[in-house]
């Protein structure tokens, strides 16, 4: 990558021709009091047990005895930890094979974050008549109220004959008016001229996209990733409704079958709660340090 | 390649499929509005009949509906400001260091936002329950009596709201961590030197700089909570008496409880109208921000 | 503007022809692509609850016996709703669905249910009379039309902690209403936080069921909703009297399997889905509790639930269905469904069969079959006039509600609604 890039790539945009010297990246916050810093840090650790306390109930449930769980006066660690609930799920229950369509829902919902990237890029670099009316729609279709667009969404898809299909449950969701809305104010801050140069250079318009504009746009593709993933991993509506056969339902339905009536068994609940819940904590983790940094190239400042 | 045809050719995927999936059923839901569609009448479309606004004329004299619209301002005005508040100063505490111990902290508050509502609303319920929930047994261990967490008309409300701040701060905390990241540092040192003390440099020179990402936090965030629905249906079911049903809740009722589409549709419109609204008002004041 | 107009316009006309394109596309006639014999299947049956495999392992020998090949595909219940609907928009549906009683009427009305009552005259187990009485026939008709047949029985008992009971001086659980209440009174005497009954809050079934007892009904000689009686006004004494006698908990939340087995609320009227979370939540409570049939008021009639199967209308394998629905219809059958899902039979032949009455508890839920009654087939119950009729008993008994205005209220709001 040229320096330039480079420079431009870890500036903070919005006027993107100032690139920020780097003695001022990332340099620690002034020191305050030490009592201070140990104050913020203990709220901030009493902060976050209250607000991760739910998850972790949600797991030693998972792991207790039924009789356990049902215990009064509570007990916050099982006494006897037992997987039964979470073999179960995989052995009796279907969940190896929900496992499996949520995966390749989540692998074809992330074709729609090229989609958006190329709207987002469109709408950020582009100016053609209608752009005022896309951009109007796409801010538009983010205050539809769901229950308005299930029967209508329904009916195109049953006449694109793509009900019972996993392309058919991937697609109402596939592109969403949010994440085109940020695409673009990532991309407004790319700067023109390289895009002209390269122009200039002869370079077919894909060839540009491919390779500038993408590379330039990992953090916010990192970003969009995890978002897309963790849609994609807990959707619960189209996969509910455009299956027919059960062998199409993902995690959430399978979760939400588990809800019988009237006489529900709250561990297996909690135990496919948890399974639906780690994997997207494991992404986050890695993923992590590129989202904070995704964000702040997206033009947020 | 034609240069001008470009960006309609990068633009039509995403936006066949956004008018496909988002513009077109909210004409049909207009359309059906002036109908009395039921589940015979979508079984058989000559079943429908053209009954012009009298859905609208039903729903404006619902009392269901008000007592629903009423319950959602309350949600908003309390949960709205609470969402960004919260975020923001999380956002800002976080923000005071960078090491793995920071790092691992901003896991911690997102968990909320990755896990699904079935599971949310097992939790929760039990964390609630008012005999034997753990928040009420924790509540004996200090002699306070038990609180009807999702029994009381009143407490519920604050209850379902709970539930949904805890679960709409973690992706806005680390929308503001990002935005934080990019202010210069050294409008900072610059304020330090002048004799700014930590609060006063973060209320001058940080806050307003994140403008547009609160700007970005409030919209999405105010269209989240108006169309609230998530929470008070899997906690509550819309209850106690109807306290806690949101118009989402509402419509989702009457369209497929009662099968009244027609009505439902109705319903819909309204509720996109007031959003789009509410939207427009606040884009407006702040015009500056949002490039065209 | 004029921009926003003509795209406007045309979008509308793009929406109309698409959704008009679709519902040509899905014309009706057709269900699902299969390409065998129409006549052999295969059948489609959504069964309610994670219960497929069961119900798969359920008809094997059916389909051993005549070829004919079933499809059982899981709905959760909360969501039977949305896929029936979908189903109804698009005619792809099952072949045969589980209904249950409470949302009949409003399937029924969609008009997407296959009428048999000319059918079962050519299958042996579907007659009216081989059903619980109330369930079949002319009681679950809609518009004249025998639109689904019985399938499992659900019903409601009063559960009781003898050994608490015991402990506290009385031998044997209330007979009627008035020993009951009695008896309530003298359990919540126990103690801060003690009870001696329950009464959920999201129950419709039990003030109708209170309003049996005392002889009368909810639903008068037009076939319409009326609760301007003097029985419902015992019920509502009967209802109200209980909270005020404080012998009830008023938490909406309230969870009845953990009241039980904790002995806060060692009395409740439910159904056999409560035995079976007691044995599992607290198995060491055996022998320390039974169940017997619902306390009398001048006769003890009590809540006939469960569900039925309806064929849908666009069947392309309504043969096999009805073949289907005959082999499920049979005795043996039913007591095999229910030895593997714990679902009492709607057969009464199978209800008075030994091996399920040989159980003391299944006894008391056959016993009770025999006088019980389905809740009105109004559309909509549960989100209607039952809740209505909730409102208004939960805001006498727990806001304090004037008594007069609600019931008035009540009366207003369901004085319309009608079983026909």
């Amino acid at each position: 990558m040229l320096t330039t890039e480079r420079r431009l790539l870890e500036s903070t945009p919005l006027e993107d021709s100032k690139p920020i010297p780097r003695s001022n990246r990332r340099r620690r916050v002034p020191r305050s009091s030490r009592t201070l810093n140990i104050l913020i840090s203990v709220a901030l650790v009493l902060g976050a047990f209250a607000t991760a306390f739910p998850f972790f109930w949600m797991v030693t449930s998972a792991l207790k005895t039924r009789s356990e769980a049902l215990a009064y006066p509570p007990k916050l660690l099982p006494e006897t930890i037992t997987f039964d609930h979470i073999a179960e799920l995989f052995t009796q229950l279907d969940f190896t094979k929900y496992l499996g369509n949520t995966v390749a829902v989540v692998l074809i919902s992330f074709v729609g974050l090229l989609l958006m990237a190329m709207a987002g890029y469109a709408l950020a670099k582009f100016d053609f008549k209608g752009k005022k009316v896309m951009f109007f729609i796409v801010l538009v279709t983010m205050m539809v109220p769901v229950q308005v667009t299930m029967i209508p969404t329904y009916l195109i898809l049953n006449g694109m004959k793509l009900t019972n299909t996993l392309l058919g449950i991937a697609l109402p969701t596939l592109v969403s008016g949010f994440s085109i809305f940020l695409f673009r104010q990532f991309m407004l801050t790319i700067p023109t001229d390289m895009l002209e140069a390269a122009r200039l250079d002869g370079a077919g318009e894909i060839r540009i996209f491919a390779q500038i504009v993408l590379p330039l746009a990992k953090p916010i593709l990192a970003v969009q990733a995890i978002l897309t993933f963790i849609a994609g991993w807990n959707s619960f509506l189209w996969p509910l409704i455009i299956a027919n056969d059960q062998n199409l339902y993902t995690l959430s339905v399978g979760l939400a079958l588990l809800n019988d009536q009237i006489a529900t068994d709250p561990s297996l609940q909690m135990a496919a709660s948890s399974v639906m819940v780690v994997p997207i904590l494991v992404i986050f983790v890695i993923f992590q340090r590129h989202i904070v940094q995704g964000f702040s190239l997206s033009g947020l400042k | 390649m034609r240069a001008r045809l470009v960006p309609y050719l990068f633009l039509s995927p995403a936006m066949l499929m956004l008018t496909a999936f988002g513009i077109l059923p909210l004409f049909v839901a207009a359309f059906v509005s002036f109908t009395n569609m039921n589940l015979a009448g979508l079984g058989n479309w000559s079943r429908i009949r053209f009954i012009g606004t009298t859905n609208y004329t039903e729903l404006f004299s619902d009392e269901e509906f008000w007592q629903s619209l009423g319950n959602t301002a309350f949600f908003a005005l309390i949960g709205v400001p609470g969402v960004i508040v919260l975020s923001l100063a999380v956002a800002l505490m976080l923000n005071r260091g960078s090491g793995r111990f920071h790092r691992a902290l901003r896991a911690f508050y997102f968990v909320p936002a990755i896990t699904a509502i079935v599971a949310i609303a097992l939790v929760w319920g039990y964390l609630y329950n008012t005999q034997f929930g753990l928040l009420n047994y924790l509540l004996s261990l200090i002699d306070v009596p038990p609180v009807q967490w999702l029994s009381d008309p009143l407490m519920a409300k604050f209850s379902v709201i709970l539930v949904a701040v805890w679960r709409g701060t973690g992706l806005n905390i680390i929308i503001f961590l990002a935005a934080l990241q990019a202010v210069p540092k050294e409008y900072l040192e610059a304020a330090e030197i002048d004799g700014a003390n930590e609060w006063q440099r973060t209320i001058r020179v940080t806050v307003p700089l994140l403008k547009f990402a609160v700007l970005f936090v409030t919209i999405t965030t105010i269209i989240a909570w108006l169309q609230f629905f998530d929470e008070p249906f899997v906690l509550t079911h819309g209850g106690p008496l109807g306290a806690t049903t949101s118009v989402s809740l509402f419509l989702y009722n009457q369209g497929f409880a009662a099968s009244q589409f027609g009505y439902a549709s109705a319903g819909s419109v309204v509720l996109f109208l007031i959003i789009a609204v509410i939207t427009a008002l606040q884009l407006r004041s702040r015009r500056t921000n949002v490039d065209y | 503007m004029s921009r926003i107009k003509t795209m406007t316009v045309a979008a509308i006309a793009a929406a109309t022809l698409a959704v008009g394109a679709s519902g040509c596309a899905s014309s009706p006639a057709t269900s699902s692509g299969s390409s065998a014999n129409p006549v052999s299947g295969p059948v489609t049956f959504w069964v309610m609850g994670d219960s497929a495999t069961k119900f798969q392992d359920l008809v094997k020998p059916f389909t051993d016996e005549t070829g004919i090949k079933v499809n059982a595909v899981a709905i959760p219940w909360d969501s039977i709703d949305q896929k029936f609907t979908t189903a109804v928009a698009s005619g792809n549906g099952p072949d045969l669905l589980q209904i249950g009683i409470s949302k009949l009427r409003n399937f029924a009305d969609s008009g997407s249910l296959a009428p048999l009552q000319d059918k079962v005259g050519d299958y042996g187990s579907l007659a009216a009379e081989n059903f619980i009485d109330g369930m079949a026939g002319d009681d679950t008709k809609v518009n004249g039309d025998t639109l689904s047949v019985p399938w499992v029985s659900d019903t409601r008992v009063l559960f009781y902690r003898s050994d608490i009971l015991n402990a506290n001086g009385i031998t044997n659980p209330p007979a009627t209403w008035d020993d009951l209440r009695s008896d309530a009174k003298k359990l919540t005497a126990r103690g801060e936080g003690q009870f001696g009954y329950y009464v959920p809050q999201w129950d419709s079934a039990l003030p109708v069921a209170m309003t049996w007892g005392q002889g009368g009904s909810v639903v008068n000689n037009d076939g319409k909703i009326d609760f301007n009686t003097p029985e419902f006004q015992k019920a509502v004494d009967l209802y109200t009297g209980l909270y005020g006698d404080k012998s009830v908990p008023t938490d909406s939340n309230f969870d009845q399997t953990q009241g039980f087995v904790s002995g806060a609320t060692p009395m409740v009227v439910s159904g056999p889905y409560l035995a079976k979370a007691i044995n599992d939540a607290a198995p060491e409570l055996k022998g320390k509790w039974s169940a017997t049939t619902l306390p009398a008021g001048e006769t003890n009639t009590s809540l006939l639930a469960g569900s039925h199967i309806g064929m849908m209308a666009n069947s392309a394998h309504q043969d096999s269905a009805l073949k289907l629905l005959d082999y499920l219809s049979k005795p043996a059958t039913q007591l095999e469904w229910f030895k593997i899902n714990s679902e009492l039979p709607a057969v009464k032949a199978a209800l008075s069969d030994s091996s399920l009455s040989a159980d003391p508890l299944n006894a008391v839920y056959a016993k009770q079959l025999e006088n019980a009654k389905v809740l009105p087939l109004v559309p909509n119950w549960d989100g209607g006039v039952g809740k209505d009729m909730l409102k208004a008993l939960n805001s006498i008994a727990l806001t304090g509600s004037d008594r007069n205005s609600a019931l008035e209220q009540l009366y207003k709001s369901t004085s319309d609604v009608s079983t026909k």
